[in-house]
């Protein structure tokens, strides 16, 4: 071939391709906040869920039989609803406080 | 070397992934494929990065079965032409438009007649038709069947085979006249 190219060239087309690629590929703003949206609704329920739980207990269950069946709810959950109900419950004022005054 | 049924699957596993191994194998191929057509090197680079962006977007619409090369190929040679096009002031240039002069040798930084043979060998192609000059190309440098030729230009498979025969033959008077 009478062509020649600049040194590096076919190296530097494949990057720039790359991250044209990798620009189309990155989701989208939008689909992001519906994501959150997604796991906001499933973390909200996980906790609902968990005072649900704990209120609609009959009175005659022990506090033992009362953790393991919210236990066993928190182990339905998925790894990151579980995650987000720990974090709630860490960072919960009124939570906090009841736990604070039982243990004066 | 990786094959087609390779990158396809590999495309399909991880677009993303798949695809850097689709650029190692034919980033060269194409790149030439383009250039012999726009000559230019910047023409051929923008091309080449717009025809696999667009191989990217449109990978769905490959058919299974068809020759991967041959839709590749296919793709490669619109962009030439859309290229070729713009430079007329059109969106695309059908290859039955396209005329000698669009194609003639481009004296930018990165051409070098140094080997005389192979400098009046690419005159001799350039001063084809098209049609000839795009199944000389494929069949001679990328080697593609006539069946992949003619996927790729939109002709029979004839048609294909006679376009080659009849560019080889107007390259070996073109060759044998300026000796």
């Amino acid at each position: 071939m009478p062509y020649s190219v600049p040194d590096g060239f076919f190296d530097q087309l494949e990057n720039r391709v790359m991250s044209e690629i990798q620009q189309e590929t990155k989701p989208k703003k939008g689909r992001i906040v519906k994501m959150t949206f997604g796991a906001l609704t499933a973390a909200a329920a996980a906790v609902a869920l968990f005072f649900v739980v704990h209120k609609s207990l009959p009175e005659n269950v022990t506090t033992d039989e009362s953790f393991s069946l919210v236990e066993l709810a928190y182990n339905d959950l998925s790894s990151e609803d579980q995650e987000y109900l720990l974090q709630v419950y860490e960072e919960d004022l009124f939570i906090n406080e009841e736990n604070n005054n039982e243990e004066e | 070397m990786t094959n087609d049924k390779d990158i396809i699957a590999a495309i399909r596993k991880d677009p993303e992934q798949g695809f850097r191994l689709l650029l190692r194998q034919y980033r060269e191929p194409l790149y030439w494929h383009i250039r012999r057509l726009v000559v230019s090197h910047d023409d051929a680079e923008d091309a080449t990065q717009e025809a696999f962006i667009r191989m990217f977007r449109n990978f769905d619409q490959y058919g299974e079965g068809n020759s991967f090369k041959a839709w590749l190929y296919r793709i490669a040679t619109n962009e030439a032409l859309r290229l070729l096009g713009r430079r007329q002031g059109c969106e695309t240039l059908p290859l039955d438009e396209v005329t000698e002069g669009m194609m003639e040798t481009a004296c930018d930084a990165y051409f070098s007649d140094g080997d005389a043979l192979v400098a009046r060998l690419q005159r001799a192609i350039l001063h084809l038709p098209a049609k000839q000059q795009l199944a000389f190309n494929l069949r001679y440098y990328d080697e593609l069947s006539y069946a992949e030729i003619a996927a790729v230009s939109g002709s029979s498979e004839a048609s294909a085979k006679t376009n080659y025969h009849l560019a080889k033959e107007k390259i070996i008077q073109y060759m044998n006249s300026n000796e």
